[in-house]
């Protein structure tokens, strides 16, 4: 980060030097100075009303018995904390969640890849390939979990309908324990593959074509190539859309909550649901604030940690 | 992403992208125009106070509330308009959330039993009893029970539409033909447990696979609801609103060692969820059905004889589990008072026309209606309606009610014991664990 | 936390970069060409059969919506009953507009405070930029979910629950668009600007008026990032609106039932409805919403 402003400074062309040089100099620092706090005036207000405020008073809220209903509002130091780290329903939610992370990141990455090799090939009817891979992310998660909803009912559903032919009996995807937890990763690749379909797309189109010619004239075929070039070089792709996988999995709540509710029998509660629940239906705010944090601090450790690993891998 | 742009205008020399487009774009602009043109008579509404009116009843019971409140807004000059939200958690929750904002709805339904996790924290405006009155509705209106259940602290905050106890159905073909009809073509009195299960045997012999149909698997709200009918009827009370549960633990368990006596397989089937036990008694394999008054839409259109009773009394005490649909006043932090009067007018004529509520099986809370000509004709409603006065609610408690964790918890301790897997005692020990540690933390509605 | 490197790929912002010869050339034929188009076609119309099955159900009777054995073509033929009932109950025009309203009020603030401190950080050296901008970047990690509640706490304070304020504002803050938007700037030749300030333009005309046209292609794509997000965002609408005359349309589909219970064809309807204003927006854009999800995706999560 801070080589970033560095690059920034650095980057000053001779010419602002000299502007800079010039006897005005003091002036123009401290007409800088002015404009520059008028610039980001209007995004820091914002800034710090609706993210520096919560966060901070979040934090304040975990340590009280703060209600929905106004009471409560008195210190209670780490009870909450407490509460939460022997809240089997928490360590559930927090096990269903990362169930959720592992078994949407790997196909979302894999199967993201392979669209995009296959698109890449440059079949006829480029648009179409993507219109249909694409499209699904443009929807809101309701109408994704309508849809999936209906496909998954186990009398009337299409799924179940094309299952009958070949003697399986009817399966309630959604409301079976051994189920509902692959049918929502099912539907949330559906739904977001095509985004990372996009972005290793758009890598796949940066590689530069001689190497491929310089790999056909040593006689390396199609295979090899794919595997002696066209993956390496979407190594930091690779790197990047799991990390940014992970930690959109770990956040996951709409499609679950539409889909299952957390159902059945807590088998697919997620942790944001679970925050949810804890202070808008059992109205403890500070509790829920408290199990924010707890989720926030692994949101931090795990960017972390992925950051490190790929910082690693690359240098 | 350039390059990709080559093939873009065609398909295998097919249809354009473009045409596509103009195609896909005229239908949908088709539909949107459709109801632009159809729903202009609709917009020149009178100068009426709008009222936004929140519940929860959908289905059978939604179509019923859906017609009444049409019939008023004609009628009666009132323009209400009615959001429902999906039953149970999701519409308590939104409740609140409105509530707790100060701009909830003008007036909504609640489950009676669920007012305590909300008034005493500020999130229902009380009723004013001296309005009310002008609009005719007063305490002598009501059953005691049921008009007292609406106070938190003194003062009122629901007022019920109707009451909706746990009651048996029973197939009157069936009961004919096992000879367990009394004289007047009802059931015959039973007074036992023992009498009751020889009715049951009796109704099996006819059938041939079941006498009773009871479904409680994976459905904490059954259990609770036929749990709490009997241990009421042993005079048992139990109490949440200290810090640690009152409950009488020998009647708890002699209730639920009663329920898995009647699910041995042949009196009921041993498991079953609820909807296999519905489908059972509309089938004809069973005599004896327990559920909600709310089922009678559907009894009625299956075309089965049927009759219908409140829950014989088998241990003494006469008693049954039930609950309300009550209105209330969302909190508002800055009530029109022209709106609120409205609201109270509202209120009064959906009483007033609640001989259309009790169709749908339920009891109306308003005895004016109870007790007109009209009601006394309505079969099999009327030989249900002395369960009004024998209604017991859940025990109160920020947590208790209808829809709400309760059953939960009581689901998670018990239902093992019904399949035969635990004892009753350290179920029972089980749920009262549950209910202490809830108890022993903080209030979150008063604390 | 982004390293350079990242943003360099899709910020290629060339819109009009020759594509790579190879692509362009007609390939021939061969078993390896047509087995992949194979599997594309099926995993293409396997991506394709939701939205289809939702379409053929919303043109059925609700009777052949329920009925079994589920078929593809309907008993009693094909209907736009199932839309004219959902339209006409008024709802779903209504949500539409208070997505569309929110939608763009967020996206034109999100842009415009974003643009203006992603110009001083890249621009003007005053004093706490380097402090301030690492704090910014930083935020990029806090997930939105943590502050549901301190945020509805802070609407109930404000009382702006159940307002269309509480909706937009908490969904302003943007600090990976920022990010973008700097690290665009600073590919702006700094003489550009020289000149006009020499001339005695305020840095707001020379931001007007040079740096602005120039960034047109960036300030489109993280306008459409803002816009898709804002338009599909469910958790926080959800959280601060209870009226249901207030609800953006993924919230409203999600919470008012009908009291009629589960319509089918009319669930898939409304789905529809809701579904198309992006759908259509994306057939006519396509190559530009790509391109600006592409430019933005990275730094946009």
């Amino acid at each position: 980060m801070s080589t970033e402003v560095a690059q920034g400074e650095v980057s000053r062309t001779p010419a602002a030097q000299a502007a800079e040089d010039r006897p005005g100099r003091a002036a123009r620092i401290s007409r800088d100075n002015r404009a520059g706090w008028a610039f980001a005036a209007p995004f820091l207000f914002f800034f710090i009303m609706f993210l520096v405020w919560p966060i901070v008073h979040g934090f304040y809220l975990s340590f009280t018995g703060q209600s929905l209903t106004g009471a409560g509002g008195s210190w209670i130091g780490l009870a909450n904390y407490s509460e939460a780290l022997s809240d089997p329903v928490m360590w559930k939610s927090l096990g269903n969640t990362a169930l959720f992370t592992v078994l949407s990141t790997v196909p979302l990455v894999l199967v993201a890849l392979a669209l995009a090799l296959l698109v890449n090939i440059g079949l006829p009817g480029q648009w179409l390939w993507r219109l249909s891979f694409f499209m699904p992310f443009l929807l809101a998660s309701t109408v994704v979990a309508l849809f999936w909803t209906w496909m998954y009912n186990p009398q009337l559903g299409l799924i179940n309908s094309m299952l009958e032919p070949f003697g399986v009996e009817p399966i309630a995807w959604l409301q079976d324990e051994k189920w509902a937890m692959i049918s929502v990763v099912v539907t949330t690749l559906w739904w977001t593959v095509g985004f990372n379909f996009l972005l290793y797309l758009a890598a796949l189109q940066n590689i530069p074509e001689q190497q491929y010619e310089a790999a056909a004239i040593d006689g390396a075929g199609k295979w090899r190539q794919l595997f002696s070039i066209t993956i390496p070089q979407l190594g930091p792709t690779t790197a990047l859309i799991v990390i940014l996988q992970v930690i959109a999995s770990l956040k996951v709540f709409d499609q679950i909550y539409m889909m299952t509710n957390g159902g059945p029998n807590g088998s697919t509660r997620s942790i944001v649901q679970y925050i949810f629940e804890a202070g808008f239906t059992g109205y403890r705010f500070g509790y829920s604030a408290a199990i924010s944090y707890i989720f926030f601090a692994i949101i931090v450790i795990v960017s972390l940690v992925q950051f490190r690993v790929t910082a690693r891998r690359s240098s | 992403m350039e390059p990709l742009s080559a093939d873009e205008s065609r398909i295998n020399g097919g249809i354009t992208r473009r045409q596509m487009l103009t195609g896909s774009l005229a239908v949908i602009g088709g539909m949107f125009a459709l109801p632009a043109l159809s729903g202009c008579s609709s917009s020149a509404q009178s100068q009426n106070i709008s009222l936004k009116y929140w519940h929860l009843l959908s289905g059978g019971d939604g179509i019923t509330m859906a017609n009444i409140v049409e019939s008023v807004n004609d009628t009666q000059g009132f323009d209400a308009h009615q959001t429902v939200l999906a039953w149970g958690t999701p519409y308590y929750t939104k409740l609140a959330m409105a509530s707790a904002g100060g701009r909830g709805p003008d007036v909504a339904i609640m489950h009676a039993s669920r007012i305590f996790g909300y008034a005493p924290g500020g999130l229902l405006d009380p009723w004013d009893l001296d309005q009310l009155a002008e609009f005719d509705v007063t305490e002598a209106d009501f059953p005691e029970a049921i008009w007292t259940k609406g106070f938190v602290d003194g003062k009122l905050y629901s007022i019920a539409l109707d009451a909706h106890p746990f009651i048996l159905m029973y197939n009157t073909d069936i009961a004919a033909e096992a000879g367990v009809l009394g004289p007047d073509g009802q059931l015959q009195e039973i007074s036992s447990p023992e009498a009751f299960i020889e009715v049951a045997l009796k109704m099996q012999a006819v059938t041939g696979k079941h006498g009773l149909s009871y479904g409680y698997l994976g459905d904490g709200a059954q259990m609770w609801r036929l749990f709490y009918t009997f241990y009421k009827q042993m005079g048992a009370d139990m109490d949440l609103t200290g810090s640690r549960v009152v409950i009488d633990e020998a009647a708890a368990v002699s209730s639920l060692e009663y329920m898995t006596q009647l699910l041995d397989g042949t009196v009921a089937a041993k498991t079953g969820d609820y909807g296999t036990a519905l489908a059972e008694f509309l089938n004809g394999e069973s005599g004896l059905f327990f559920t909600g008054v709310w089922e009678l839409p559907t009894m009625k259109n299956s075309g089965i004889n049927f009759d219908a009773r409140t829950i014989p009394t088998l241990f003494g005490t006469p008693a049954v589990y039930g609950d309300s649909h009550a209105f209330v006043l969302p909190h508002q932090s800055s009530p029109d008072p022209d709106k609120r009067r409205e609201v109270y007018r509202f209120v009064s004529e959906l009483l007033k026309g609640s001989l259309v509520w009790a169709g749908a099986g339920h009891i109306p809370g308003y005895l004016p209606i109870v007790e007109s000509p009209e009601y006394a004709e309505l079969i099999p409603q009327a030989h249900y309606a002395d369960a009004a006065t024998l209604i017991n609610y859940d025990p109160e408690a920020w947590f208790s009610g209808s829809g709400s964790d309760f059953q939960n918890y009581f689901a998670e301790n018990i239902q093992n014991v019904l399949m035969g897997q635990a004892d009753a005692a350290s179920g029972v020990q089980g749920f009262v664990r549950r209910l202490n540690a809830l108890m022993a933390k903080p209030n979150p509605v008063t604390d | 936390m982004m390293s350079a490197q990242v943003l360099t790929p899709p910020l290629g912002v060339h819109p009009d970069a020759p594509a790579t010869p190879a692509r362009r050339r007609r390939r021939k034929v061969t078993g390896g060409r047509i087995a992949a188009l194979v599997v594309l076609i099926v995993l293409a119309v396997t991506w394709l059969v939701p939205f289809a099955w939702a379409v053929v159900t919303s043109l059925k009777s609700e009777a052949d919506a329920g009925a079994t054995p589920v078929t593809w073509l309907p008993a009693g033929g094909f209907q736009l009953d199932a839309f004219t009932k959902v339209l006409s109950e008024g709802n779903i025009p209504r949500w539409t507009l208070n997505s569309l309203l929110t939608a763009t009020a967020i996206t034109v603030i999100t842009v415009v405070i974003s643009a203006l401190a992603g110009y001083a950080f890249s621009r003007l050296s005053f004093k706490g930029r380097r402090w301030l901008f690492v704090v910014v970047i930083a935020s990029i990690v806090i997930p939105p979910q943590v502050l549901i509640v301190p945020l509805f706490y802070q609407m109930l304070t404000l009382n702006m629950v159940d307002t269309y304020w509480g909706i937009i504002l908490p969904q302003t803050i943007a600090p990976a668009m920022v990010f973008i938007l700097k690290k665009f700037f600073d590919q702006i030749p700094e003489e550009l600007e020289d000149a006009a300030r020499m001339d005695g333009a305020s840095r707001m005309r020379v931001f007007w008026s040079i740096v602005l046209p120039l960034s047109r292609p960036i300030l489109a794509a993280v306008s459409i990032f803002v816009f898709i997000g804002a338009w599909n965002n469910f958790l926080w609408p959800f959280i601060v609106t209870n009226d249901s005359s207030l609800m953006t349309l993924p919230v409203g589909l999600q919470t008012v039932k009908s009291a009629y219970g589960v319509q089918y064809a009319q669930n898939m309807a409304s789905a529809l409805l809701a579904a198309a204003p992006l759908i259509i927006v994306f057939l006519f854009f396509q190559r530009q919403i790509i391109k600006g999800v592409a430019t933005t995706g990275f730094g946009g999560k």
